[in-house]
């Protein structure tokens, strides 16, 4: 096994793996940049280096840095996370070519499959069911608007080289096709420096179900059962739950079966993800594998009790899987809800800045991996993700229930979140009756505005914390009293006694 | 103490009593009198019982006034008579400055001195955390200043593209 493995990564999701190495005995190293000398993932690590600028290029995107680092410290590995150079084909090799091991799919494999059109090529060469669509990239606007024509609108504007949303578009009407490609090259050019776009046929209220493979060295493939990941903005996912309350065991065997099909289909190895667009009729078409870790892995462990990243690394070390597809079993419902610094109120626009104090949720079948704390910075310079919460519990009512309570107690102030959002979407009947699709936050959620009952404790809790520090908050109010007024901070013993108590 | 509070477009008015060695007295709010008790568990973290009814309130102070938590909903509650006017935002609202709303750096400007421009036409793309925002004109006119170029870090308030507005086009509108 490894001794030390560098993780080419930041925030919550480098904090994740290094905590698993650290379980099995592995030393960690962390990489930063400029804009990241404070943060979480760099005081967690046993070791740190300082990749360069705030700027991706110049850090968690630098190659020749990354490969530096892991050989100044020693790493005999390197795990990539989810975004960045996770699923960089040219890293992969790098990595390999170096004498260093890669925790994640062979170069070739994810190659091949990080190219959309190519894997879906290659998934109706083995039989796996894919959405219509073009089959090969294209940039000329004339060729994309016959292709439009032939799909049928509405259409989907994909990044060739894309995942997680990135560079995606739809399109209604031919005239809004030009500029939509343009945007969304644009966007696939600084997300994965591909410009390269494709069109799919769009299709009607599609749930997003994906299953979670794992894939040994020696020819073993597993599924371990799917992932509902309907609730989207921007084609984003924001909460996913386990298991579907759309499937029944023989749909489940059946993608679960196409799952593993895909993963063989294309040599796959390591821990990897098969996304499917499940149709209002049962239907399902293959969409795209991701050859990474993906955020919402949680929901999988719990539900299943496995450590995803320890099985990657034992995967990579070459360690063959200790179980067979017949041997797993999953147990009670789990839910995730990722936190992001963005504002609901305004179309999820992200929100950079100081978090002024954060307390993280506990209890019960609480998770929470995150990567701040009070006093942190939120850059601009990446993806606003914050943490993800992940609950468990015997099933999902309870899991409903119990995710809405660690929300309440998710304490986060100073930037803006989706906390309140998802609390009022996972309170909502379309949620409680199961009735998800990709469309859900439009149909159901377009509408929403904060609960403006709770400003009037709002404005009392304002009150008594002015008055504990009349100097830091309101400069205009005026004592009703006499003018010695005193401040019951300095006066009351009732007041701090708990902190004296625990003192 | 007499607070008059200002959350998102919504005015509260706040009257405390003084409190008594346990913490407990009376506060008014919109002219409703209930009875308080409260402890202070940290300066970020207060125990708050209104009318028999406990909650945990957590706040933080910013600019201009303090984040105040309460169960899952932060609400940013500033003074009244300090705070900027804002206009209520809603689905139809357009900015009306070429200003970003977050923190970015520009991707591309797609105007020029002298440009004729419609409302609602594509000046500056801009990129915040992998996201990328097209800034567009917030009324007809005449393009007078371009105050910025493609890769400069940008903030909100700053002003990417300055726009002389048509004679006809109503400002108020």
């Amino acid at each position: 096994m490894f001794s030390r493995i560098l993780v080419a990564n930041r925030g919550e999701i480098a904090i994740r793996v290094m905590r698993t190495a650290r379980e099995m005995g592995i030393g960690t190293v962390a990489v930063y940049s400029e804009a990241d000398r404070g943060a979480l993932h760099v005081l967690t690590a046993d070791q740190a280096v300082h990749l360069g600028e705030s700027d991706p290029a110049s850090s968690y995107l630098n190659i020749g840095k990354i490969i530096d680092a892991a050989r100044e410290t020693g790493a005999e590995a390197i795990h990539p996370g989810y975004g960045f150079l996770a699923e960089n084909p040219a890293f992969a090799e790098q990595v390999a070519a170096e004498g260093l091991v890669f925790i994640g799919p062979p170069a070739g494999v994810m190659d091949a499959l990080g190219n959309k059109t190519t894997a879906r090529r290659m998934m109706a060469a083995g039989n796996v069911p894919v959405i219509p669509g073009m089959s090969a990239p294209e940039a000329d606007p004339e060729r994309l608007l016959e292709e439009a024509e032939a799909l049928g609108y509405p259409v989907l504007v994909k990044a060739a080289a894309g995942g997680g949303g990135k560079g995606m578009r739809i399109v209604q009407t031919a005239d809004a096709l030009p500029e939509a490609a343009q945007m969304a090259a644009g966007e696939a050019l600084t997300a994965f420096g591909d410009a390269s776009i494709y069109l799919e046929k769009c299709l009607d209220r599609p749930r997003h179900v994906e299953f979670q493979i794992l894939a040994d060295k020696h020819g073993n493939v597993v599924h371990l059962f799917e992932r509902e990941c309907s609730i989207q903005r921007r084609h984003q996912k924001i909460i996913e739950e386990t298991p579907s309350p759309a499937l029944d065991d023989d749909l489940r065997k059946r993608m679960g079966a196409a799952a593993v099909a895909a993963a063989k289909a294309a040599g796959y190895v390591n821990a990897g993800t098969v996304e499917f667009l499940l149709d209002r009729s049962g239907q399902f078409y293959f969409l795209e594998v991701n050859t990474r870790l993906q955020v919402e892995h949680p929901i999988t462990e719990m539900i299943t009790g496995l450590d995803l990243v320890r099985r990657q690394i034992e995967i990579a070390d070459g360690l063959q899987l200790p179980f067979n597809q017949e041997q797993l079993t999953r147990r009670g419902h789990s839910i995730e809800c990722r936190i992001y610094a963005e504002d609901p109120e305004a179309d999820f626009m992200p929100s950079a800045g100081k978090i002024l104090f954060a307390r993280p949720p506990e209890g019960p079948g609480v998770r929470f991996d995150h990567g701040i704390y009070s006093g942190c910075q939120v850059p601009v310079n990446y993806d606003p993700i914050l943490g993800k919460l992940v609950v468990w519990a015997e099933d999902r009512p309870t899991a409903i229930q119990r995710m809405i309570r660690a929300l309440k107690d998710c304490v986060i102030l100073g930037v803006k979140t989706q906390i309140e959002f998802m609390m009022d979407l996972l309170s909502s009947a379309a949620f409680e009756a199961g009735d998800t699709h990709i469309g859900f936050i439009e149909e159901n959620m377009g509408q929403w505005t904060p609960d403006q009952r709770v400003n009037s404790v709002a404005a009392m809790g304002f009150a008594v914390y002015d008055m504990a520090a009349p100097k830091a908050v309101a400069s205009g109010a005026k004592p009703a009293g006499p003018a010695d007024w005193p401040s019951p901070w300095q006066t009351l013993g009732a007041w701090d006694f708990l902190e004296k108590g625990w003192g | 103490m007499e607070y008059r509070l200002r959350i998102a477009d919504e005015t509260v008015s706040v009257e405390t009593s003084r409190l008594d060695q346990s913490g407990a007295g009376t506060m008014t709010v919109a002219g409703e009198t209930r009875n308080v008790v409260v402890t202070a568990v940290s300066s970020n973290h207060l125990h708050l019982t209104v009318n028999g009814t406990a909650t945990e309130v957590f706040a933080a102070a910013a600019e201009g006034g303090a984040w105040i938590w309460v169960e899952g909903r932060p609400r940013f509650v500033e003074d009244a008579d300090n705070a900027p006017r804002r206009k209520a935002r809603g689905p139809g609202d357009t900015p009306r400055e070429v200003t970003p709303p977050t923190p970015a750096a520009v991707v591309r400007v797609m105007a020029q001195v002298g440009d004729k421009v419609a409302k609602g036409q594509g000046l500056v793309v801009v990129t915040a955390m992998k996201m990328e925002i097209t800034l567009s004109a917030p009324y007809a006119g005449t393009v007078t200043a371009v105050n910025c170029e493609a890769g400069a870090q940008v903030v909100p308030g700053q002003i990417l593209v300055e726009i002389d507005p048509d004679p006809e086009e109503d400002l108020n509108g």
